[in-house]
């Protein structure tokens, strides 16, 4: 527990600063006009990684059941899978 | 409030490791699940839809402000941060600071707010409804749902503030807290999806 | 009974048990109009018998409502009705009303009705469920801020709760959304909403409110759970009902004339109407298992139960059924309608209203709970007219299905009175299960006047 505690103090603003960095990486894609497949993936990514992020530390999921974390992982899969496919066939 | 009196028994709790409940009053996690569930089927609407109009989708998303849906990722990104140290301000029994965090969270929440507004004007007085194309329906439902939601948790949050600043938590009951905390990130974690989709994936 | 002015509540709901059985005789006139269609003509034309039938259930669940309310809110507030004489003053206008408006459309035509009772003057009539003639109409306004009065002077002057508070929200609303039945446009798209503004918003809105306040008041008083409990899941319920069923008015906006983005928000909201019956349900059920006395009366506990299960059922999963945009697109107006219909309005209201009947009617002939055999009995018509209402829907939807192919889906499609011929198999059977209804309803009639050792009170 004490170490939950020391951790507690420094780890959040880490995750927080991950988010920003993410965010800048997502803006800069978009900026940079780029498009294709595998931006969009990369994209995707990303935005799963901040969605969990914010689910399991900010929400603090992590420390519950393993079913609640489930369900907002498979959300982001099943919602950014589906994104995905649809992209994809747009591409024909 | 005990927030295991409302809890619907969806897995047996005799597992060995003690596991926490979900952060927050019961009530308020079948609300984030029926709104995420409710955008989740925008966001998948959306994308099918332009896979169908891929070149009206892709000219109109150009019109959109990347530079203001950015901002406004960071900044509720960092409102949530504010929130998180929020709760473990009030967790140590700390209401003071607990209701400084939260002020500065809903500040941020109002600096959205406003460019928000501003988006939305710059596409009125360019005389783009819901009804112009398929793009501009969607992007304004969504982002207009979700500024809706962005109001509602400022409200609760400014709920919380007030009781804060009168001391009304403690460190041993937080949960009307961690329950306008857990709101606030879901408004946060649907706009991490909502920006990348609507603003930048082409 | 704990306080003496709740006795009004017995006239209303002795009205109500007479108005149904009026309507389920006028269901079944109809309902063998639809195979034999020259059937009591020219006494009772079909659109007469389908204006009586409608109208009869708005009435009697009104007055189930009003009952309900004059019953439970004199316990919730611990203190006697406001006025016990405005309440009977109030029954007895509005059986009038009612009675005179059936009689206007059984004995003189439609036409004549209206030009007597000035719908020249402020043209109101001539809506599918609001037919009334603009004298009644003013009179349902009339009656309905009585009740809305007495129930908030009594509320004001007592303890509050939610129950109190959420069940005096739903009669507001009820009162308020019916002033749009006095506005007909010209503009049949403006006139649709208007017209949906009531219905929609009256039975998947502020009626729902009403319905989770009955709900959660004979829950809480045949379970015994922690009033704190109840009251928690009935604000999320709520909540979550208004907002889905307000943005889900949508749905009705599809082929009226509206824009077009309502086909995304109405399929989109009212897809997620069935999320708060489904909780409704979790709910009722999980309030019964964690019961902490066991009530005498057994029958109470079955209609709740029951209205939980059959409201998720008629008004969740079969409105869910045909409420996507693209679905719709070939449903709307079908035999699926009806089908809906008849099991979201039996499952969801008329169930809560015989559910506060039968917990309130033993109290207020002075015992807890019926004989035995009255219970049984009870119970018996229970599960005579729920499942003989979930085959009408059956036999209605199968009936829907077919009229959709033949009449829209079919590459050759046939002309709809041609249909409605070959699905008239269906109308039979529809009609057989009504039957069934029938015997149920009056086996219910019939347990009020089974005598033996009742239950005294604890």
């Amino acid at each position: 527990m004490s170490n939950d505690r020391a951790q507690s103090k420094l780890f959040p603003t880490t995750i927080w600063l991950v988010l920003v960095a993410l965010t800048i990486a997502t803006f800069s894609l978009g900026e940079a006009g780029l498009s294709g497949k595998g931006v969009m993936l990369t994209l995707l990514a990303i935005t799963m990684i901040k969605s969990q992020l914010v689910a399991n530390y900010f929400m603090a999921l992590r420390k519950t059941k393993f079913l609640w974390r489930a369900i907002m992982f498979g959300y982001f899969i099943i919602v950014g899978g589906l994104i995905a496919m649809a992209y994809l066939m747009g591409l024909k | 409030m005990n927030p295991n009196l409302v809890n619907i028994h969806l897995v047996n709790s005799n597992s060995t490791h003690h596991k926490e409940d979900l952060p927050g009053d019961f009530a308020i996690w079948i609300f984030i699940f029926a709104e995420m569930l409710a955008f989740g089927v925008l966001f998948v609407a959306y994308a099918f839809t332009r896979a169908n109009n891929v070149e009206l989708f892709n000219a109109s998303q150009l019109t959109l402000s990347r530079t203001s849906g950015a901002i406004n990722t960071l900044v509720l990104i960092t409102s949530s941060y504010f929130v998180v140290q929020g709760v473990a301000a009030i967790k140590r029994g700390l209401n003071k600071q607990c209701a400084h965090w939260l002020t500065g969270a809903f500040l941020l929440g109002g600096v959205f707010v406003g460019i928000k507004i501003v988006e939305f004007h710059a596409k009125f007085a360019a005389d783009i409804t819901m009804s112009t194309n398929n793009f501009y329906m969607f992007y304004l439902s969504l982002t207009f749902f979700h500024f809706m939601h962005v109001l509602m948790g400022m409200i609760i949050l400014a709920c919380i503030i007030v009781k804060a600043r009168r001391s009304a938590y403690s460190a041993q009951d937080y949960v009307g807290v961690e329950t306008g905390a857990s709101f606030w990130h879901m408004v946060d974690f649907l706009w991490i999806i909502l920006f990348p989709l609507v603003y930048i994936i082409r | 009974m704990k306080y003496k002015s709740q006795a009004v509540a017995k006239l209303y709901f002795i009205a109500a048990i007479g108005l149904f059985l009026g309507q389920i005789l006028f269901g079944l006139i109809m309902g063998l109009q639809y195979v034999v269609g020259d059937f009591l003509f020219p006494a009772i034309p079909f659109n007469v018998a389908r204006m009586v039938h409608t109208n009869l259930l708005i009435v009697w669940l009104l007055f189930g409502f009003m009952g309900a309310s004059y019953y439970l809110i004199p316990e919730e507030s611990e203190t006697e009705l406001f006025s016990p004489k405005l309440a009977i003053i109030t029954f007895w206008v509005f059986l009038a009303a009612g009675a005179i408006t059936v009689l206007g459309y059984l004995l003189v035509p439609y036409a004549s009705l209206a030009k007597w009772t000035g719908n020249d003057l402020l043209n109101t009539m001539g809506r599918e469920f609001l037919e009334q003639p603009l004298p009644t109409k003013v009179g349902i306004v009339l009656v309905a801020l009585s009740w809305l009065f007495n129930i908030v002077m009594t509320v004001l002057k007592g303890r509050k709760t939610a129950i109190s508070l959420v069940l005096s929200l739903g009669m507001l609303g009820l009162a308020v959304f019916f002033l749009f039945s006095f506005y007909n446009p010209v503009n049949l798209v403006k006139d649709k909403f208007y017209w949906w503004w009531v219905v929609h918003l009256w039975v998947e809105g502020v009626w729902e409110l009403i319905l989770g306040a009955m709900l959660a008041f004979v829950l809480i008083k045949v379970t015994g759970v922690d009033r704190e409990v109840v009251e928690k899941w009935l604000y999320v319920i709520i909540t979550m009902t208004l907002v889905t069923g307000i943005i889900g008015t949508g749905h009705h906006y599809f082929w009226i004339g509206a824009p077009a983005y309502w086909q995304w928000w109405g399929s989109v909201f009212s897809a997620l109407e069935p999320i708060p019956f489904l909780m409704m349900t979790i709910f009722a059920f999980n309030m019964v298992n964690k019961r902490r006395r066991e009530h005498p009366n057994k029958a109470a506990v079955l209609w709740a139960l029951g209205t939980s299960v059959m409201a998720f059922l008629g008004a969740g999963l079969w409105g869910f059924l045909h409420t996507l945009a693209p679905i719709n697109y070939y449903t709307h107006g079908t035999q699926l309608t009806a089908a809906h219909g008849h099991l979201a309005f039996f499952g969801a209201y008329a169930l809560v209203v015989l559910t506060m009947i039968s917990y309130a009617m033993p109290v207020l002939r002075g015992r807890a709970a019926n004989p035995e055999r009255a219970q049984i009995m009870e119970m018996w018509s229970f599960w005579l007219m729920t499942i003989s209402m979930f085959f009408i829907a059956l036999f209605l939807t199968g009936a829907g299905v077919v009229q959709v192919w033949l009449q829209r889906l079919s590459p050759t499609p046939m002309s709809f009175m041609a249909v409605q011929d070959q699905i008239s198999i269906f109308y039979w059977a529809r009609e057989a299960a009504g039957v069934v209804f029938l015997i149920g309803l009056l086996l219910y009639i019939g347990s009020f006047f089974v005598k033996g050792d009742s239950h005294a009170f604890e």
